[in-house]
């Protein structure tokens, strides 16, 4: 039998992909489409979570202008119906230990605490005394 | 031996029909992350605008001022600031159109609308006709506002009243609360916003109405030291 010259040429075989190469090709779309589904996830979260902290800043700024309104001896009426921060007034700061005049007022530290996660606000502020000493 | 030169029609249409499946399938995807993605962006906008809003406001409310002028009827001098739960009216200084001089500003709560804003100057006459002729502005379109002014007691103690008027106090109360209520039923007591503004004029030393004549009808309220950086 005389093999033909030109075999190579007549294609008797159905050329395509092989499975393997489809399987790769699959692959490498599903990880580029997947990494950018999680990155549009990942930005919502973000959106979200901005919007959430800069709700939570505006309650915390409410709060401490609160407790900067109590500075007073008296009581200030409470005005600000949320549980989720509350004020801590701590002992009001030692005296000078040397006065040239009556002192009408004392610095005392406060702290707005966020109950859900613990977290601190410190500051001071002026504490009018009844009686000057 | 045939020799095959092409697909076959059903081949075509399986892989046309597998095609167009992906493609929509694709499409439904990627249309539904950008609408969450349009929703997040203008909540997250929206959240921004209204901070701003509300920081502007109470840099205004802490900035207030006790203006007065003259009554054209009966020729006395009264301080411009007047409040109820939904309505409040005060002069500045402070403008969001960095204008000179003082600054009168109106708010308004509807339960529909939201916190409007309106705005005018506050020459040295009183600006009420100038206010209801200026346009109302949309500040605050998702809270309803509502407001309390406080005062002291006589026996010292500190309370919030429902409404406030400087034509009958001849003064300004010592803090301005306001607490935004989202419209949205869906909204609970979380989403609530305050603002609470100290009037600085109250513990400014000099600043005082201007009553002609009669020297001291004012305040009483010794002045208490600042604290930098509130």
């Amino acid at each position: 039998m005389i093999k033909p010259r030109n075999f190579i040429a007549i294609p008797n075989r159905q050329s395509g992909f092989t499975l393997l190469e489809v399987i790769v090709a699959l692959t490498i779309t599903a990880m580029v489409l997947g990494s950018l589904f999680s990155l549009a996830a990942g930005s919502k979260q973000l959106a979200f979570r901005s919007d959430q902290s800069l709700h939570r800043a505006i309650q915390a700024r409410a709060v401490v202008n609160f407790a900067l309104l109590e500075d007073e001896y008296s009581e200030v009426e409470q005005a600000i119906d949320n549980d989720r921060f509350s004020i801590r007034a701590e002992q009001p700061l030692d005296p000078v230990p040397r006065k040239t005049e009556a002192l009408a007022y004392k610095l005392q530290d406060y702290a707005v605490i966020d109950e859900r996660n613990d977290e601190r606000i410190e500051g001071t502020r002026w504490l009018r005394l009844e009686l000057a000493e | 031996m045939k020799r095959q030169s092409g697909f076959t029609l059903i081949e075509v249409i399986l892989s046309l029909a597998l095609t167009a499946m992906l493609l929509s399938l694709l499409s439904t995807g990627m249309y539904s992350v950008m609408n969450d993605w349009e929703n997040d962006t203008k909540a997250l906008d929206e959240t921004l605008d209204e901070t701003v809003a509300i920081l502007q406001l109470e840099r205004a409310l802490q900035g207030a001022f006790p203006h007065s002028f003259r009554d054209e009827e009966s020729l006395s001098r009264f301080v411009y600031f007047e409040g109820d739960s939904e309505v409040l009216t005060w002069v500045s200084t402070v403008s969001p159109q960095r204008s000179g001089g003082l600054t009168a500003w109106y708010l308004e709560s509807d339960d529909q609308d939201g916190v409007s804003l309106r705005l005018a100057g506050a020459m040295s006459d009183n600006p009420t006709s100038r206010l209801e002729n200026a346009e109302p502005r949309i500040l605050l379109p998702n809270y309803t506002a509502t407001f309390s002014y406080l005062y002291e007691e006589l026996d010292f103690s500190k309370q919030w009243s429902d409404d406030w008027s400087a034509r009958a106090l001849f003064t300004l109360p010592l803090a301005v609360h306001v607490r935004l209520t989202p419209i949205d039923p869906d909204a609970d007591r979380e989403d609530e916003l305050d603002i609470i503004a100290r009037i600085r004029a109250n513990t400014h030393r000099s600043l005082r109405p201007a009553f002609g004549g009669s020297p001291s009808v004012g305040t009483g309220f010794s002045p208490s030291p600042q604290l930098g950086g509130q």
